[in-house]
């Protein structure tokens, strides 16, 4: 990661709030710090465990006008926030709460959700999650995370919010009771909206997420997320029941759209 | 009084009380605007991180000099409501008819203010600054329908 963006970053925040890098984005540099912005109790857990936050930076880009770029990053910083925000208070959707931002300067802090997951698995995202049963790919464990991972976007699209980057980095497992929750984080791209395409491109997007990189599994888990989305409207009565044919159907359009790219090259 | 500060912001200090049963309100009503500090209804706090997410919010503010009201102090009273529209921030989370209890807030520059006896002129039971407090003597309906 750049040295001059973590400095940058470091200065703003200042020795008080030690910062860990962890992710470089095209868009942002994700850090975690052990250091709640205004709420000093907040560092440790009642067991004395310290409290981990994520501090989400939009850093200026060069190549733009400098008044360009403050504009852009308020706006984008803003949005993402607002949108966290919105989600929080949609009954039972999990996202990272919004604890602080600077529209200013680029700058959101959120709660940090998942662990690492044992034997050296890797974070705890949908991804690494998969990839650690490799072996035993289609047990129950795996059926029931991706039919509540199916369910989250189904409540974020029911709710008539778009993702806009479903990648299975961008769903994250928090391990609860043994069980494991979907979250979903980042919505940078992330919009309010209630079009089909937006919709049927998320789900696109996802569905090939899980076929490149979990090729020989990937009709079953795509079916068991499916699943999951198609619960959550099938609950809404008949409303539910047309909304839902219409994004199956759009969804299916945008596939063939899809495929029919990959076959131009 | 508590004392905290804002890691980011180690230039300045928080401080806070919560009193009970505030006898001369009307007196504190009308010294509002000149006080060194935000004289706040208990009655729309629920919590400490409410409260400081609004002087964290108002701190931002300040640095970047887009404060919209007077003073910082004001500036909080602001930052705890939802929209951008400063007399129904006053109206909503100041002090008004009714008010019993109170949260005094004073964000100042490190060094700048002496700070005991700061809110002297409340003549009220002060107790202490947890949640537990606070939320006895929360508004939760009206905190729902603001927030
Ligand atoms: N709330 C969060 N909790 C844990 N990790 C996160 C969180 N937000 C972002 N990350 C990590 O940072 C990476 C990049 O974040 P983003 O730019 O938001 O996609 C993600 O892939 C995660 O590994």
């Amino acid at each position: 990661m750049s040295q001059e963006v973590i400095e940058q970053v470091a200065t703003y925040l200042t020795p008080n709030v030690p910062i860990t890098p962890i992710s470089q984005g095209a868009e942002a540099v994700v850090f975690t710090t052990n250091v709640h912005p205004y709420n000093a109790s907040a560092c440790k857990t009642a067991d004395g465990i310290p409290v981990k936050y994520i501090i989400k930076y939009r850093p200026p880009k060069k190549y733009r006008h400098p008044s360009i770029d403050k504009t852009l990053t308020k706006h984008r910083t803003l949005s993402e926030s607002r949108i966290l925000a919105k989600l929080s208070q949609v009954p039972g959707l999990h996202v990272p709460r919004l604890i602080a931002c600077d529209v200013y300067n680029g700058c959101i802090w959120i709660e940090f959700i998942g662990e690492d997951l044992p034997q050296n698995h890797g974070f705890s995202n949908l991804k690494n999650f998969l990839w650690m049963h490799k072996s035993d790919p289609y047990n129950t464990a795996i059926q029931e995370v991706l039919f509540k991972v199916g369910e989250q976007i189904g409540l974020l699209h029911w709710n008539d919010y778009c993702h806009g980057d479903l990648t299975t980095s961008n769903l994250v497992l928090h391990q609860k009771d043994s069980d494991w929750i979907p979250y979903l984080i980042d919505f940078g791209l992330g919009s309010a909206s209630t079009l089909v395409e937006d919709k049927g491109v998320d789900l696109y997007v996802l569905e090939r997420a899980i076929i490149s990189t979990h090729s020989r599994f990937a009709d079953k888990y795509n079916e068991w997320i499916l699943m999951g989305f198609k619960s959550v409207y099938e609950k809404e009565g008949k409303k539910g029941q047309q909304k839902l044919k219409d994004i199956i159907r759009r969804f299916e359009e945008v596939r063939l759209r899809g495929r029919k790219r990959s076959m131009l090259g | 009084m508590f004392c905290e500060s804002i890691p980011q912001f180690g230039t300045h200090e928080v401080y806070v009380s919560l009193f009970r049963d505030v006898k001369n309100m009307e007196e504190l009503r009308s010294k509002v605007g000149t006080m060194p500090y935000a004289v706040i209804d208990a009655s729309c706090i629920c919590c400490r991180e409410q409260l400081f997410s609004a002087v964290y919010k108002a701190l931002i503010e300040w640095k970047y000099n887009r404060l919209r009201t007077k003073t910082l102090n004001s500036e909080c009273i602001l930052s705890l409501s939802p929209t951008s529209n400063i007399g129904e921030a006053f109206k909503r989370f100041g002090i008004k008819e009714g008010t019993k209890n109170i949260v005094c807030l004073a964000v100042v520059e490190k060094g700048e203010t002496q700070t005991p006896g700061l809110f002297n002129a409340v003549d009220g039971e002060e107790i202490e600054f947890t949640d537990e407090n606070l939320s006895s003597m929360l508004d939760l309906e009206m905190i729902k329908k603001v927030c």
